[in-house]
């Protein structure tokens, strides 16, 4: 049995799976904040974390906030699902540079999220496939389930970063 | 969550309200119109909802960031729907989309930031300053959550002082946000003497 089609909004901090090829799960406007997609296309099963930071500090908030905690959580939210490890694919939208707003001579959130999702896949050894990252423009990411992944930069066309064969674009 | 107590979020809402209406009057004695200024509220949100409470995430806005340097940890930001920031430049007499119009715009948050913060530091007695604006367009949702972001790390709250200024007469409204980081909003409160 299928569920009905929905469109999940996936805010700051949070993270959501899904297994039914008809739904959309979706961040709009990130910014400085990176969308990391996890994807078993074969098994038609798809996750998104809304990741705001790169490292967790005690009591900062939801797992999902933060790159070194959201990485394990969403993978284990997958696999519980029915993903299999060894078949994730793993796409990353977002991590612009919108403003300085740090304090002197740190750098830059948006390059210090990617910089650490990217750690903590590796560290999983979870391949990223496509990514649309940096810069300076806001993304909305879209996640299919049945496996395309698109971005969609503040006031450009819609692109597709995995193709339904699960293939980085 | 760190939570608020009724009578700190009155007295920040009425720093908001003395803020903005400092601000109000400087943006109508620099446009000659009469400027309304809305009751302000003081959002105590997750920050999962902070983003909507202050918007349509996906509406194409002009966010005017001034973060601001001195006794307390915030940052201003000033936001206005596309087509009000054109009216805006318009009234200033600068076309709307330029480069000159978003200098426009930053000039006017300098300018509003300075009359808002100045009554705060008057009455707190914080020192407060201003750092140069930075302007971007974008979608709302990108802009107020890459300012919250940075001075998220600690807490899974997000404070927010949001006001409404509207030119009479025009299409032309802006939301001014006062975003402070929480060790900010504590020595606030505790020169205003409204502890816990």
């Amino acid at each position: 049995m299928t569920a009905a089609a929905t469109e999940i909004a996936v805010r700051m901090g949070e993270i959501a799976v899904s297994s039914n090829p008809a739904d959309v799960l979706m961040s709009i406007g990130l910014g400085s904040c990176i969308g990391l997609a996890l994807v078993d296309h074969r098994r038609g099963i798809a996750g998104l974390a809304h990741v705001m930071l790169p490292e967790a500090i005690a009591g900062g908030g939801p797992v999902g906030k933060f790159a070194d905690l959201a990485v394990p959580e969403l993978i284990k939210q997958v696999t519980a699902l029915g993903a299999a490890k060894t078949s994730l694919r793993a796409v990353l939208v977002g991590g612009a540079q919108m403003f300085a707003l740090g304090h002197s001579g740190a750098m830059d959130i948006g390059v210090r999220n990617d910089v650490e999702v990217r750690a903590a896949l590796a560290k999983e050894r979870i391949p990223v496939v496509a990514a649309e990252v940096g810069g300076s423009k806001g993304r909305t990411i879209r996640v299919i389930p049945g496996g395309s992944v698109l971005s969609k930069e503040a006031g450009g066309a819609e692109k597709e970063l995995m193709s339904t064969t699960g293939a980085g674009l | 969550m760190s939570t608020f107590s009724t009578m700190q979020l009155d007295a920040l809402r009425e720093l908001a309200n003395i803020g903005s209406g400092t601000a109000g009057t400087a943006l109508s004695q620099m446009l000659g119109r009469s400027v309304d200024i809305s009751v302000p509220n003081a959002l105590v949100l997750p920050l999962a909802e902070a983003v909507e409470a202050v918007g349509p995430p996906e509406q194409a806005v002009t966010g005017v960031a001034i973060p601001l340097a001195g006794d307390m940890d915030a940052v201003v930001l000033l936001v206005f729907p596309v087509e009000d920031a054109g009216s805006l430049a318009a009234m200033l007499g600068v076309e709307p989309g330029t480069e000159d119009a978003l200098s426009a715009l930053s000039e006017i948050g300098n300018i509003l930031s300075a009359s808002y913060i100045g009554s705060l530091g008057a009455m707190t007695g914080l020192e407060l300053d201003l750092t140069p604006p930075q302007t971007v367009t974008d979608m709302l949702a990108a802009i107020v959550a890459t300012v919250l972001a940075s001075r998220a790390e600690g807490t899974d709250t997000a404070l927010i002082l949001d006001s409404e200024l509207r030119v009479e007469g025009e299409q032309c409204s802006l939301s001014f946000l006062l975003l402070p980081e929480a060790g900010g909003v504590r020595e606030i409160l505790s020169r205003m003497g409204v502890e816990a």
